[in-house]
């Protein structure tokens, strides 16, 4: 035991640390600006105090930082490591990030990014190693660790809490460094992968009893915070003894007014309480004001919650201003989070006008009719006025007109001439929508395929400005992919004083790259290079969002973002992710089609429509038999190499796994794959025609999902295979990395397989894994189908993440 | 170089076991902040700091001063402590004395002006704008002053000409002749400064009392800077209290939220920030970090690492750090001392602010009404 008053016994020289500070994206708008470990926490502190003042209170003196993405506040924070007795002349405090830059990091510390910095390890001198996540609360002694990691003879020790794996290893430097070396010839990627896959192992756990959290999501850092203010809890954590050091502010006793109300509240240094606080963690130097009510929340510094306003579960960043009156509810899972020094308003009548080329249920080819469908009634439901302004098409005149009424004219000029356009009117579920008619540009027989795709939209996208100045007046303009991609820059053209602008991309792909023609047409000053529609809604709106926390992260590089990563790189301070949300329609319990309808609680019920499904398909018929599903366009992108691959081995080795695909695309693909099933009649059936089946069979009857994109911006079929009760087995990248969780065997967590890598070897092993979890461990099974039915995708979190951007844009 | 070594025996008994520079001061300073900050904050880099009395505490708090950014490779801060020489003993007798013991120190840095400053006053000031207004004049010896908001007589007096220089000079006068009071901040032309400290050494020891009286005789010419900021001399308990009490009612005062202006910088302390736990009033108090409140507080400055239990109440008090008041006390007007334990359901009621500690607490008896 080393208690820190005593601090100068002698320096630990047995242990380094290794802290692993990677950036994920779970936090979406709180790690906007820093990583996790820089997150402000209980008013004062920063997550990475937690990791560096027990390592300074066990004495270890060598620790490395190995930080991704953008790691400027972490190093402002922790600067030369004095504070934790770091600053020292040999070993001390290093820095590591990641030196290959050209692909998106991992969200865990890999051998390979170790082996970047192999030096660090090679010339340190200390016996063990210690790696940990910088993101954990807790307060530990690791001298205690180490001494039952040596007497226990193991190769390796973990540290649990009440069974949760906190990912905190020791192992001995001579070992990591076996890993390190070999990264690109051995199964493992991780310490995790080693604990996981490595066998033998001779694994020891350490068990922690002290509180610990690992803070990986919003939610998780709203209640770990509230935690603090428990007192049995607060004073552990912050113990005396053995202090949680940060680094040195300036900032007087905090100030209380006689109007204030204060209970079960830490409240932080420079604060002026004048109003009522309750149950809250108040950050450095914040103010709130008289009349302001703050219940169940979470304020980093320099907030100003000012007269009357209501916060209730929030967790507010560092310098937000909350306007007079305005009203912020969140829930204890999904906290209301706002952007750092956002200034936030609501007026109960927040009018968004979304512009888009297709809305369910009026006008649909693909998918993102049913997020314009779908968001715009959710939104509508939080209290936003939201109205849609879609282009006239036959296919909604042929079937709508007698719903919608004349609402006015108006005339522009557009591409030299004089065009009149009429605008229609109808409400449905308290969603208004525009439908602008036009003969020459919107009276077609399909929504694109034309020449002059390019001109019909710049005329939508002009029509949607002019549309403004004949309605009430709107406070923001949701614009949705390339076919809305101008009306950011001729907002701006037509309006002395135009609302905000949020573009949101669902396809990086379509992109509107135009000639000159089109800025002359709009009267924009010409350019003879022409116009890319998506890169300059990129560059002219207010904000930006993409369909995916993960998405976003990936589009900053080239493989994904393509030729608009520059833009999307300029914009990346107003760039968002939000996960879509999966329609309430998706349900086993009231879906018509399938056999036997089935909720969580008789998750059994399943079984038969596995049976039915086989039967369907005539495959053997067995409950045992472990059958895998999809549902997917077949192209290269969704994985299909891999999936051919694997299971070509895969349905070799084990006879009774049944693949059932459904699906059509590309050619060449799909030539490979009648191969597959030619070679195991038994066991594969494809169905490729345009007029498939239901998917929902499958759905409902597989019990695993098959998901391995290599590319998949957000992705829903794996969201309704959860809602569903099938167990996706996804690659981590896009929507798939934040809607399905790695399962766990040791600490049980977990939602589905996934997997990193984009090779067969990886899926393969995967599928073995998710394979022997079914056949050998039935009740981890059982748990993993009752937990992904709960799965929370709804439109309404959704909702509430666009509702938070919109109040960002009107700031 | 700035003069922490007097005991503050007026102070007694909060000096008893520091010296007077390393009380503690609204919550979480401590009275040398302000001066060191004030020279942070005046790009001054190069400090002596010259100590005597019980300097352990003040010199443990100070380090190396890393809080104030004075950790410098040249210059920076050093601590001038007595020594013993091959003239004999140098026992520190006065201010001055103190300084000319440390000529060497002057010499070694060869500025052309040094700013002498005591470690015991409340205020923030820009040294610059005194150093200027030294050098437009100049004067051999500029001296601050301020205009005191109680009587005259406590302070040295200066009667001033229409160009602001000094006619005459008077520590604590009876009858003052002058209006303007001495701040005890001097600045020196460094040559000045030595020919004075040689000549008028060994019979006067003091700046106030024998130095600026001598310098006026031999004709130097003393210019004053008028200061017109908020400016305490903290030398007695009610002043100390009052001083504290002033940040209270009156935040604009030294504006301890204002951050880029003259920022008061502080070494910080470990602790979480303050936990208030039940819905009792807390009207007008500086609370710090630490601290465990569940009774409450009126009018008053809460140090770190204070708890307040459950019932008590604490109306105009200052409570220093580490003190603990147990369920159901009432305190009036009381300056609590540091690591002080209240029993429960203690009542202390004084008119006018007194000091309590442990030991008084011990003469009192317990319970005590």
């Amino acid at each position: 035991m080393t208690p820190c008053g005593h601090w100068v016994m002698a320096m630990n020289n047995r242990l380094l640390a290794v802290i692993d500070a990677s950036a994920h994206s779970a936090f979406d708008k709180l790690t906007l600006h820093r990583l996790p470990g820089a997150l402000p926490y209980a008013g004062r502190y920063r997550l990475i105090d937690f990791a560096l003042s027990t390592l300074r209170n066990a004495s270890i003196i060598n620790v490395a930082i190995f930080p991704s993405g953008n790691y400027r506040s972490l190093q402002d924070h922790v600067g030369s490591g004095k504070r934790w007795n770091l600053d020292r002349r040999r070993d001390g405090l290093f820095i590591l990030p990641p030196k290959n830059l050209s692909m998106p990091a991992e969200d865990t510390l890999s051998f390979m990014r170790m082996h970047e910095h192999i030096e660090y390890f090679r010339r340190s001198t200390q016996e063990y190693a210690l790696v940990m996540p910088a993101d954990i609360v807790w307060n530990i002694d690791f001298n205690a660790v180490l001494t039952d990691h040596i007497e226990s003879g193991a190769q390796i020790t973990e540290i649990k809490h009440q069974n949760t794996r906190m990912q905190t290893y020791i192992i001995s430097k001579k070992e990591l460094l076996e890993y390190i070396n070999s990264y690109d010839v051995i199964p493992y990627q991780t310490l995790n992968d080693v604990v996981l896959k490595k066998k033998p192992l001779n694994y020891n756990v350490y068990d922690h009893q002290g509180y610990s959290k690992r803070i990986r999501d919003a939610s998780t850092y709203h209640r770990s915070n509230l935690d603090m203010l428990k007192f049995e809890i607060g004073t552990q954590i912050f113990s005396t003894e053995w202090p949680i050091l940060t680094k040195e502010k300036t900032a007087p006793p905090a100030r209380y007014m006689p109007s204030s109300d204060v209970m079960n509240a830490m409240i932080g240094s420079g604060s002026l309480i004048q109003g009522t606080v309750h149950n809250s963690i108040i950050g450095r130097d914040c103010v709130i004001k008289e009349g302001a009510e703050v219940y169940n929340s979470v304020l980093m510094s320099n907030a100003v919650i000012e007269k009357s306003a209501h916060l209730n579960y929030t967790v507010i960043d560092k310098g937000v201003v909350v306007k007079r009156g305005t009203v912020l509810e969140g829930t204890t899972t999904q906290p209301f989070v706002t952007q750092k020094e956002q200034i936030i308003t609501t007026r109960s009548n927040l009018s968004v006008l979304f512009a888009a080329s297709e809305a369910y249920p009026y006008v649909k080819t693909g998918g993102l009719a049913d997020v314009v469908g779908g968001l715009s009634r959710a939104l509508s439901k939080k209290g936003v006025n939201v109205k849609v302004a879609l282009p006239l098409y036959p296919q909604i005149k042929r079937q709508y007109q007698n719903t919608y009424a004349f609402h006015d004219s108006m005339t522009f000029s557009f591409d030299g001439e004089l065009r009149k356009v009429n605008v229609y009117w109808l409400e449905r579920k308290k969603v208004g929508f525009y439908f602008l008619e036009n003969f020459k540009y919107f009276e077609r027989d399909h929504l694109y395929g034309y020449d002059d795709d390019c001109k019909r939209f710049a005329f939508y996208n002009r029509a949607v400005v002019q549309l403004l100045h004949i309605i009430d007046p709107v406070d923001i303009v949701h614009a949705h992919d390339w076919h809305a991609g101008l009306i950011p820059r001729l907002l701006k053209h037509h309006h002395a004083t135009p609302p905000g602008s949020l573009l949101t991309i669902h396809n990086i792909d379509y992109q509107g790259a135009c000639g000159g023609e089109v800025l002359d047409a709009l009267g924009l000053p010409s350019n003879p290079e022409g116009i890319n529609f998506l890169e300059d809604g990129i560059l002219q709106s207010t904000k930006l969002s993409t369909v995916s926390p993960t998405y976003r992260n990936e589009l900053r590089y080239e493989y994904f973002g393509k030729n608009l990563t520059p833009a999307l790189q300029r914009r990346e301070r107003d760039f968002h992710g939000v996960l879509n949300g999966l329609p309430s329609v998706f349900s086993p319990a009231t879906d018509k089609v399938i056999l036997s309808p089935y909720d969580a609680p008789n998750a059994f019920a399943k079984t038969e429509n596995k049976l039915a499904l086989q039967k369907q398909m005539t495959l053997p018929m067995g409950i045992h038999n472990f059958v895998i599903g999809m549902v997917s366009r077949i192209a290269e992108q969704k994985g299909f190499d891999l999936v051919i691959g694997a299971l070509s081995h895969f349905l070799g080795v084990y006879t009774d796994v049944q693949f059932v695909l459904l699906g059509t695309g590309d050619e060449a693909l799909m030539e490979r794959l009648k191969q597959l099933e030619k070679a195991y009649p038994a066991q594969v059936k494809l169905n490729l025609g345009y007029d498939a089946t239901e998917p929902n069979h499958i759905y409902a009857g597989a019990d695993l999902f098959l998901m391995p994109s290599r590319v998949e911006p957000c992705g829903l079929s794996q969201m309704i295979a959860m809602k569903y009760g099938t167990i996706p087995l996804v690659r981590r990248t896009g929507g798939l990395a934040d809607s399905v969780t790695d399962f766990d065997p040791l600490s049980k967590e977990g939602t589905g397989f996934t997997f990193y890598n984009y090779d067969t070897d990886a899926l393969l092993e995967r599928l073995g894994d998710a394979y022997h979890t079914f056949k050998e461990h039935k009740d981890d099974w059982r748990m993993l189908v009752s937990r992904v039915m709960k799965a929370d995708f709804s439109l309404s979190t959704q909702a509430q993440k666009i509702l938070e951007l919109y109040l960002s844009i009107k700031s | 170089m700035v003069l922490v070594g007097g005991r503050g025996t007026r102070l007694d008994p909060i000096t008893r076991r520091q010296a007077k520079p390393a009380v503690v001061f609204g919550g979480k300073y401590r009275l040398i902040d302000f001066v060191l900050s004030n020279l942070t904050n005046s790009q001054i880099d190069t400090v002596g700091i010259l100590t005597q009395y019980e300097p352990h505490t003040l010199m443990h708090y100070i380090e190396h001063g890393a809080s104030w950014d004075l950790d410098l490779i040249d210059g920076g801060i050093q601590f001038l402590t007595p020594y013993t020489a091959y003239e004999g003993d140098q026992w520190q007798k006065g201010t001055a004395h103190a300084i000319r013991q440390h000529m060497h120190f002057i010499n070694q840095h060869d500025p052309e002006n040094v700013i002498i400053l005591s470690g015991d006053h409340v205020y923030k000031m820009d040294y610059n704008a005194m150093i200027e207004d030294h050098k437009a004049s100049g004067a051999a010896i500029t001296i601050a002053t301020f205009t005191p908001h109680d009587a005259l007589s406590r302070y040295g007096v200066l009667e001033l000409d229409s160009d602001g220089f000094i006619q005459s000079f008077e520590e604590k006068p009876k009858h003052p002749k002058g209006t303007h009071a001495s701040m005890g901040i001097y600045v020196f032309k460094s040559d000045a400064l030595k020919t004075i400290l040689n000549d008028n050494m060994p019979e006067g020891f003091d700046f106030g009392k024998d130095i600026i009286p001598k310098a006026l005789k031999d004709a130097y010419p003393v210019h004053a800077y008028q200061f017109e900021g908020y400016f305490r001399d903290v030398g007695t308990i009610e002043s100390l209290y009052e001083a504290n009490m002033d940040l209270i009612d009156h935040p604009e005062y030294l504006r301890l939220n204002d951050y880029k202006h003259l920022p008061l910088f502080t070494k910080s302390s470990n602790y979480p920030p303050h936990h208030v736990m039940l819905n009792e009033p807390i009207n007008n108090a500086l609370i710090s970090d630490g601290c465990l409140i569940e009774g409450t507080i009126e009018r008053s400055v809460i140090s770190p690492n204070v708890a307040v239990r459950e019932k008590a109440v604490v109306k105009n008090c200052v409570i220093e750090p580490g003190v603990t008041i147990n369920e159901n006390c009432y305190l009036e007007n009381v300056y609590v001392l540091a690591d002080t334990v209240i029993m429960p359901g203690t009542q202390i009621i004084y008119d006018s602010v007194q000091v309590l500690d442990n030991d008084t607490l011990w003469a009192l008896g317990d319970g005590h009404e």
